[in-house]
């Protein structure tokens, strides 16, 4: 149970999120080395109505999406600035430091937002650091008012980076697979938001029942598995022209794809004659090319980050078990040994480590273990935890979780070492969710 | 009706168990929406074309199911399943313009691609056995759900999760 007191703590925190269509977070338990940083509303040149509202009160959500971001780490303590004076535009490159040093706060987030006349916003933040005076970091964006998020999420990557050297964060996004209907014959389909839930979209229609999104690097195709056609197949689609086709020239069943770190190749798996293998295919389409031969089913594959190696599941020792082979299908050996089946692996960003699900009896946990095949740990307590990614920064794993009381599938995060399970906010139900940093 | 659904895995491999061990039969599983609501195979003049819905009831009547039934972790066939895909092969050859499709199933606590993958190879054992028992491989095709489509059986009183399973579709 949370203490009444934390509670109170959380609940001032959240106050000013409430109602501004970010989701409210539970603030974690902060590392002593936080930093207190202040977000005060974004100045404006001039309010200016725009498609995405007037920049008033998109100026507003940012600060306020910027806070939500960084209240989601255990690196900052965002501070209270409802009574201290909004900065006005000049101040934004000219801050007072003495009022935030009066303030107590380490860093200052401010910037502005101004309409342009080509119809988009020009949005700027500075970090400043208040003590010793200095600015310590800048980022400015030309975007359309609908894109303001992405400006936020990146001003708050600029404070989250400088504050602690780690990789950016909150401009990335999940796509996933929405579930409605009877859980007999559910309607699935391929949807794309930020890692907050915000700027939902639906990708495909729900006729055919889809599976297993993975991102092409750069953020802007995804691959998926689909009945489409009543004939199991991977589809490859672009997210700008929805342009959606197979990815295959052949009839065999195939699924369960995963994009190399280069993007050029895709592993996936493929059955015939009733034995299933992996295999690797040019992303742009072509013939695929077979890297295991075993008479087991070998499935599942996830490329390391160097594109090196290949996580698989094989059950040609009996059980499923995790696999590890280089990307020509050579140097096939197991790192799994523990009792009970894995599932779902999947290769952290740093290359270090393996998520995965492993199912004991009637429950299913998340793991992950060293590339090596030491160190197993159980980060999640089940009872039906399955399909793991991690984040970008390889800080947290999103996975699916099991919701008796709704009988529905969820998307949910846990830090990458074990911890608070958190839930993402999605319109329906969710499963098999892929998480991409962006690119330019 | 009685919705809730348990974990059939359980079940199903305790029964499978039992069954390979003492070779008693499973409880009768009727696939639920068939049960009761079976039209009558029709009477009429032999040799009339029949629906596929019509075929299909024909099938489960005369090789007592359309649907054979595998442990949570096998591909194998289990005596129950011997006998009643030797039925489907007679009924197969005794309706030789049937076409069949084989539709497998993983189980719930399979992952998402093990489930696709154990589906195939589970409907791929139920092919190889009906060509072996003199059944045109064309006449056949082969497809996996994997956990797509769980599927639900009444055992006695209780509706279960159906998993791991193969079920013989008449498509033409």
């Amino acid at each position: 149970m949370i203490p009444t007191a934390l509670l109170k703590r959380l609940l001032l925190l959240l106050l000013p999120l409430l109602g501004l269509g970010t989701a409210p977070a539970l603030a974690q338990e902060r590392s002593p080395t936080a930093s207190v940083i202040a977000v005060p509303p974004f100045a404006i040149t001039k309010n200016v109505d725009t498609d995405a509202g007037n920049t008033w009160s998109i100026a507003n959500q940012i600060a306020d999406l910027i806070s939500a971001d960084l209240n989601t780490t255990s690196s900052f303590i965002v501070a209270n600035v409802k009574d201290i004076r909004i900065p006005s535009y000049p101040e934004v490159t000219a801050p007072s430091y003495p009022t935030w040093r009066a303030a107590r706060v380490k860093l200052l987030l401010s910037g502005f937002v101004s309409a342009r006349n080509d119809g988009r916003l020009t949005i700027g933040c500075y970090l400043y650091d208040v003590q010793s005076g200095r600015e310590v970091a800048r980022q400015g964006f030309a975007v359309t008012p609908g894109e303001w998020r992405r400006a936020a999420h990146r001003c708050a990557d600029a404070a989250y980076v400088e504050a602690t050297g780690n990789s950016p964060r909150f401009d990335s996004r999940i796509a996933y697979v929405a579930e409605s209907g009877s859980p007999d014959s559910p309607v699935k389909r391929l949807a794309v938001m930020d890692f907050d839930g915000a700027s939902h979209s639906y990708v495909t229609e729900g006729d055919a029942t889809v599976m297993s999104p993975s991102w092409s690097p750069t953020g802007n195709r995804v691959a998926y598995s689909s009945f489409r056609d009543g004939r199991l197949h991977v589809r490859i689609v672009d997210l700008a022209t929805r342009q959606d086709r197979p990815l295959l020239p052949v009839n065999e069943p195939s699924f369960g794809p995963a994009f190399s770190p280069d993007g050029r190749a895709i592993a996936l798996s493929m059955s015939a004659e009733g034995n299933t293998d992996i295999f690797t295919v040019d992303s742009s389409g072509g013939y695929p090319r077979r890297l295991t031969t075993s008479q087991a089913i070998d499935t599942s594959p996830s490329y390391s980050p160097d594109g090196n190696r290949i996580a698989f599941v094989s059950d040609r020792s009996g059980s499923p078990q995790i696999y590890v082979m280089d990307f020509d299908g050579s140097n096939q050996r197991r790192i799994s040994f523990a009792p009970g089946a894995y599932g779902s692996p999947t290769w952290s960003p740093d290359g270090e480590r393996i998520a995965f699900t492993r199912t004991e009896g009637p429950t299913s946990r998340i793991g992950t273990i060293a590339a090596g095949g030491s160190g197993e740990r159980i980060v999640t307590s089940g009872p039906r935890d399955e399909e793991p990614e991690w984040s970008p920064d390889g800080s947290k794993i999103v996975f699916q979780q099991y919701d008796a009381a709704t009988r529905r599938t969820l998307l949910a995060t846990v830090p990458a070492d074990g911890g608070e399970v958190r839930a993402i906010p999605t319109p329906q139900g969710g499963s098999d969710p892929a998480w991409a940093g962006r690119k330019e | 009706m009685n919705r809730k659904i348990l974990f059939a895995a359980a079940i199903l491999a305790a029964a499978t168990a039992t069954a390979a061990a003492a070779q008693v039969r499973l409880p009768v599983i009727f696939p639920l929406g068939r049960d009761g609501a079976q039209p009558a195979p029709p009477s009429g003049i032999p040799g009339a074309p029949m629906s596929t819905g019509a075929m299909q009831a024909d099938l489960v009547v005369k090789a007592g199911s359309d649907t054979v039934y595998f442990p949570p972790d096998g591909s194998g066939l289990n005596p129950n399943s011997i006998a009643t895909l030797t039925a489907q092969a007679r009924w197969l050859i005794a309706n030789p313009f049937a076409y069949v499709r084989l539709e497998g199933h993983g189980g719930p606590l399979d992952s998402r691609d093990y489930a696709l993958a154990i589906g195939d190879k589970r409907a791929s054992a139920v092919r190889d056995f009906l060509v072996m028992q003199g059944v045109a491989p064309q006449r056949i095709s082969v497809m996996s759900w994997g956990k797509e489509r769980p599927g639900s059986v009444r055992v006695g009183p209780t509706v279960v999760a159906a998993g791991a399973r193969v079920v013989t579709v008449v498509v033409q």
